[in-house]
């Protein structure tokens, strides 16, 4: 009998390893390939392309490109994807120049921004007409970034539906809660752009590296398959005694699984599991069993197994599903506010919002609103090489009056939130109590905090003779020979601007108060010396609210009083 | 296995380091057989600051302690508060394998892996981990899961975790005297179990234990601990206040908060007037009563706000109430003020009736290390029996983890 040898499979180590090339676009996708390159942990082409200057020079990649060097001098995009688009047409022939020759292009973006959204559509087309698998690897805006990123998110999102072979979407809202709320945004950023980087890892080392059961490309395309669907991606790497149930447990403790929680919603699951050549069946068999308690039956789950010396004694189990926005939302415990992104979700497309004038490089820009020729293919742009391509006709909105009129709520929003009465002045409202009699000015203090508001409230109920303003009289009062040194740490003067001072004059009373707001927050935090704390000087402040509760009660009533 | 068992509680507070020696009957009864007791020094909000000076206080209670109970004290609980301390409810799901029915141990187990799987900060370590209940396909409360029938398993946990290092540093600062630590316990949990009465745990009650130094309090609710924590602010903040109020050293004023203060102000006649007097005897001034109670008044408020802006979402289901302890329990007039406060029915309590010193059981000041002992007891009777050769094999294991930790 002939021994099939597995490592001379005709895929295997024998044919050349494939070229992969990495493109990071806009502010978001140069921090993944920053990631990337600091970390190493992908064999490719690494290519930062952006159209601020300032953000490319410091990226870490080796091959940078300016978007638009003429047309932006070297300044972002602004937040305009029609800005960032243009930036990369004029650019086309430097992307095609850096990506070309490549096997597997992946393209990774921060949608919603201008670069981002606007640039990556064009450059995943580019890419597409090299040749090469194209797999965008995109995030999804903050919902307290606005419905108008959102919107712009959302479009860029359907043209590069089109363009990309596969589409692994990330939602930031869930990103978010990878790191405990104490943690800095600092750390946030860089976990949530570790872990893209480790999905790209993932992703290249399924569909590219041999396997005993292989997984391709259709089988990601067909486990991130569904309408709206957002990326749940789980990664675990562990070594030495039960490695198996380990690794397994750790990718299933991933955020974006949420302890398994996710899964069991999901229609299709990708498990990959990678070992070194120690790998048994019976661990496999073990994983997978055990990641049939979080699944429903009814899941199809496409498995993947590997063997990869590289991990020497470790096993690797990779976990990639997809689920729709909703039932992403409906689990998510502290779920992005609902309002902003349920009725999103429904509608299917978008009105896109700020593209009039898509073809403008080509076309003399006819008119804005002349809708477009029904045969017009769906291209970023026309050149001579590149016209033969063929793309799904899907016209922009008819009328763009209509998509002008959905925006317009979007905008008035912010505007009548504003001019909420704050709540403060409701505080001022009731006639000063008797207890303030002494200093008439202490009613128009904005007392706000919970504790001192029952404080106050406090105080006044004391309808007695004994005031706080009495109190506070006393103490001062008390003392005769030390008068002077009380008096000292009590008066404890702060230049503080008189809130009928302020710029009442500035435009909008909207605005009027917002400033009277802020400065009231910032007159609010106590910077009381270390001598105000008497014994705790030397502990750790307990602060609430800006408050240091350890300086005494009265001293604190008393500087509320004295403004 | 004996009779019963000897257990030792050691609370460093921030007045006072406490040990009591307890011996836990098998029937559930416990006698206090003796107290040490020492000033403390080095300790700010209920942690440590100053590692050799606690250990001279400890050791002064313990020579004490184990003086009064002529027992040799090797072993301790140790109870631990602190600002750092934090707590959640979790809730950890399992769905039993297909062709199963029936719940069994492991899937218990499981479920309460996942309920304990969740995200704290990562120098954080769980102090406890307390099951609340199970639900079964929906259906809450349900003690016993074993050998039901039912689909999906819910573990729901209430969990209570504090910064590792300022944890460790207590540890440490004990280990070193030298005692052994068998359990580090919350002290408002440990508190709890012998203020709170099982009927008071069913109807719902917010047990505050008032110390010097923090503020701690624990929640339960039908029976199940809800919420616990810790505000670091305690009696030390109302000397404070005091001694700055009237310009007077921090022991002149902590002896006329406990002597002569009262946080009740209102039927103060007026003018009344306190004098103050220095060691010698000495008068040095005199001061209105009324001033005194209200500088008082307004910061025991502000505490007890504080305790009521953390558990605001429960307060409407207390059945019992409110179960004051902790030394600053004992201020004339604080029951009033936290009735004004938490607007329910507020109980003064020490530790429940347990044998042995009377004088000791009454005072609420014990209730934190009276309760590690009951605690100690409790935990003992939900380990399963283990037989005298493998409690040695345990103990080996956890002398060798402990010494990796």
């Amino acid at each position: 009998m002939v021994e099939y040898d597995r490592s001379q499979s005709p895929e295997g180590a024998s044919t050349a390893a494939p070229r992969i090339c990495i493109v990071g676009i806009g502010g978001a996708g140069s921090n993944v390939v920053d990631r990337i390159t600091l970390d190493r942990i992908v064999d490719a082409t690494l290519v930062c392309a952006h159209t601020d200057v300032r953000v490319l020079g410091h990226s870490m990649a080796p091959v940078k490109i300016q978007l638009g060097a003429e047309l932006m001098k070297g300044i972002g995009a602004g937040g305009d994807p029609d800005l960032g688009r243009e930036a990369a047409l004029f650019s086309r022939d430097q992307i095609r120049q850096a990506i070309e020759n490549h096997d597997i292009i992946f393209i990774s973006a921060g949608l919603g921004g201008g670069t981002g959204s606007g640039a990556a559509p064009v450059i995943a087309e580019i890419a597409k007409n090299t040749g090469a698998l194209v797999l965008v690897v995109a995030t999804m805006p903050f919902s307290f970034e606005g419905r108008r990123r959102l919107a712009q998110a959302e479009e860029a999102l359907e043209l590069l539906q089109k363009r990309a072979d596969a589409l692994v979407l990330f939602e930031n809202n869930r990103m978010g809660e990878l790191i405990l709320p104490k943690d800095g945004i600092q750390k946030a950023f860089n976990q949530a752009d570790q872990l893209i980087a480790q999905s790209l890892r993932a992703i290249s080392t399924i569909t590219i590296t041999p396997g005993l059961v292989k997984l391709g490309l259709d089988d990601l395309t067909s486990a991130l398959a569904n309408a709206n669907g957002r990326c749940l991606f789980g990664f675990g790497e562990a070594r030495g005694q039960n490695r198996g149930s380990e690794a397994l447990k750790k990718a299933l403790k991933s955020p974006l699984i949420d302890s398994g929680r996710l899964l069991h919603q999901t229609k299709n699951l990708l498990v990959h599991v990678a070992g070194g050549e120690s790998l048994t069946l019976v661990e496999v068999e073990g994983v997978m069993k055990q990641l049939g308690r979080h699944v429903p039956d009814q899941t199809h789950i496409l498995f993947g197994l590997g063997v990869d010396a590289k991990l020497g004694d470790a096993i690797a189990v990779t976990l990639i599903s997809s689920l729709g926005l909703n039932q992403l939302n409906a689990h998510a415990t502290a779920a992005p506010p609902s309002e902003m992104l349920q009725p999103r979700a429904e509608a299917p497309a978008p009105a896109p919002a700020p593209a009039p004038k898509r073809e403008i490089p080509v076309k003399k820009a006819p008119s804005p609103y002349a809708p477009p020729a029904e045969s017009a293919p769906d291209l970023l742009f026309k050149s001579d090489e590149f016209a033969s391509v063929p793309a799904a006709g899907d016209a922009f909105p008819l009328n763009s009056l209509q998509a002008e009129a959905a925006k317009a709520p979007t905008l008035e929003q912010p505007v009548a939130h504003v001019e909420e009465p704050p709540p403060f002045d409701t505080f001022e409202e009731p006639a000063p109590p008797p207890v303030l009699a002494p200093a008439p000015e202490t009613a128009r203090i904005p007392v706000r905090t919970p504790a001192a508001k029952e404080l106050a409230d406090a105080a006044r109920s004391n309808s007695k003779e004994s005031t706080l303003a009495a109190v506070v009289a006393r103490s001062v009062t008390l003392q005769t020979e030390a008068a002077e040194a009380q008096d000292d740490l009590i008066s404890f003067d702060e230049p503080e601007p008189e809130f009928e001072s302020q710029p009442a004059s500035s435009g909008s009373s909207a605005t009027a108060v917002l400033s009277r707001k802020s400065t009231a927050e910032s007159q609010q935090t106590f910077s009381l010396g270390e001598e105000d704390r008497g014994r705790f000087k030397d502990t750790e402040p307990s602060i609430v609210q800006g408050e240091d509760l350890d300086v005494p009660t009265w001293m604190r009533l008393k500087k509320k009083l004295r403004r | 296995m004996a009779k019963s068992t000897i257990y030792a509680g050691l609370e460093i507070g921030t007045h006072k380091i406490c040990v009591v020696v307890g011996e836990a009957k098998r029937d559930g009864a416990i006698k206090i057989l003796g107290v040490g007791q020492a000033p403390s020094r080095g300790v700010r909000k209920g942690e440590i600051v100053d590692f050799e000076k606690v250990q001279t206080c400890v050791n002064d209670a313990l020579v004490r302690a184990e003086d009064r109970s002529d027992v040799m004290i090797r072993n301790v609980f140790l109870g631990v508060t602190g600002a750092h301390i934090e707590s959640l409810n979790n809730r950890g799901r399992h769905r039993l394998p297909d062709e199963q029915t029936e719940i069994s141990e492991d899937d218990v187990e499981e479920a309460k892996e996942i309920a304990r799987s969740v995200s704290i900060p990562q120098s954080n370590v769980f102090l406890h981990s307390v099951t609340r209940q199970y639900i079964v396909d929906g259906q809450e409360a349900v003690r016993q899961p074993i050998g039901r029938e039912g689909r999906v398993l819910e573990a729901d946990y209430h969990i209570i975790h504090g910064v590792r290092g300022r944890v460790q540093n207590a540890i440490r600062c004990v280990r070193e005297i030298p005692l052994e630590v068998e359990d580090v316990v919350f002290n408002p949990v440990a508190a709890a179990q012998v203020v709170l009465t099982r009927e008071a745990k069913m109807q719902g009650a917010l047990m505050i234990d008032f110390g010097a130094g923090t503020c701690d309090y624990v929640l339960y609710e039908d029976g199940m601990i809800t919420a616990s924590g810790c505000v670091p602010l305690g009696g030390d903040h109302i000397t404070n206040d005091v001694s700055m109020a009237l310009q007077i050293p921090n022991g002149r004023a902590e002896r006329l908060k406990v002597e002569e203060g009262s946080v009740l102000y209102d039927e103060v006649p007026e003018g009344e007037m306190l004098s103050i007097e220095d060691d010698t005897g000495l008068i040095l001034g005199e001061i209105e009563r009324a001033f005194l109670n209200e500088v008082m008044n307004l910061r025991t408020k502000e505490i007890l706000i504080q305790v009521r802006v953390r558990v605001e979402d429960h307060l409407g289901r207390l059945g019992a109430g409110i179960y004051l302890t902790g030394g600053v329990s004992m201020m004339k007039g604080i029951d009033v003020v936290a009735r004004e406060v938490f607007g329910i029915k507020v109980t003064r309590a020490g530790s429940a009736p347990v044998s042995g010193i009377t004088a000791t059981f009454e005072n609420p000041q014990y209730s934190a290390p009276i309760g590690l002992i009951r605690y100690a007891q409790i935990l003992d009777s939900e380990k399963p029996f283990l037989s005298p050769l493998k409690r040695l094999g345990r103990r080996m294991q956890e002398l060798l983890s402990s010494v990796t930790l």
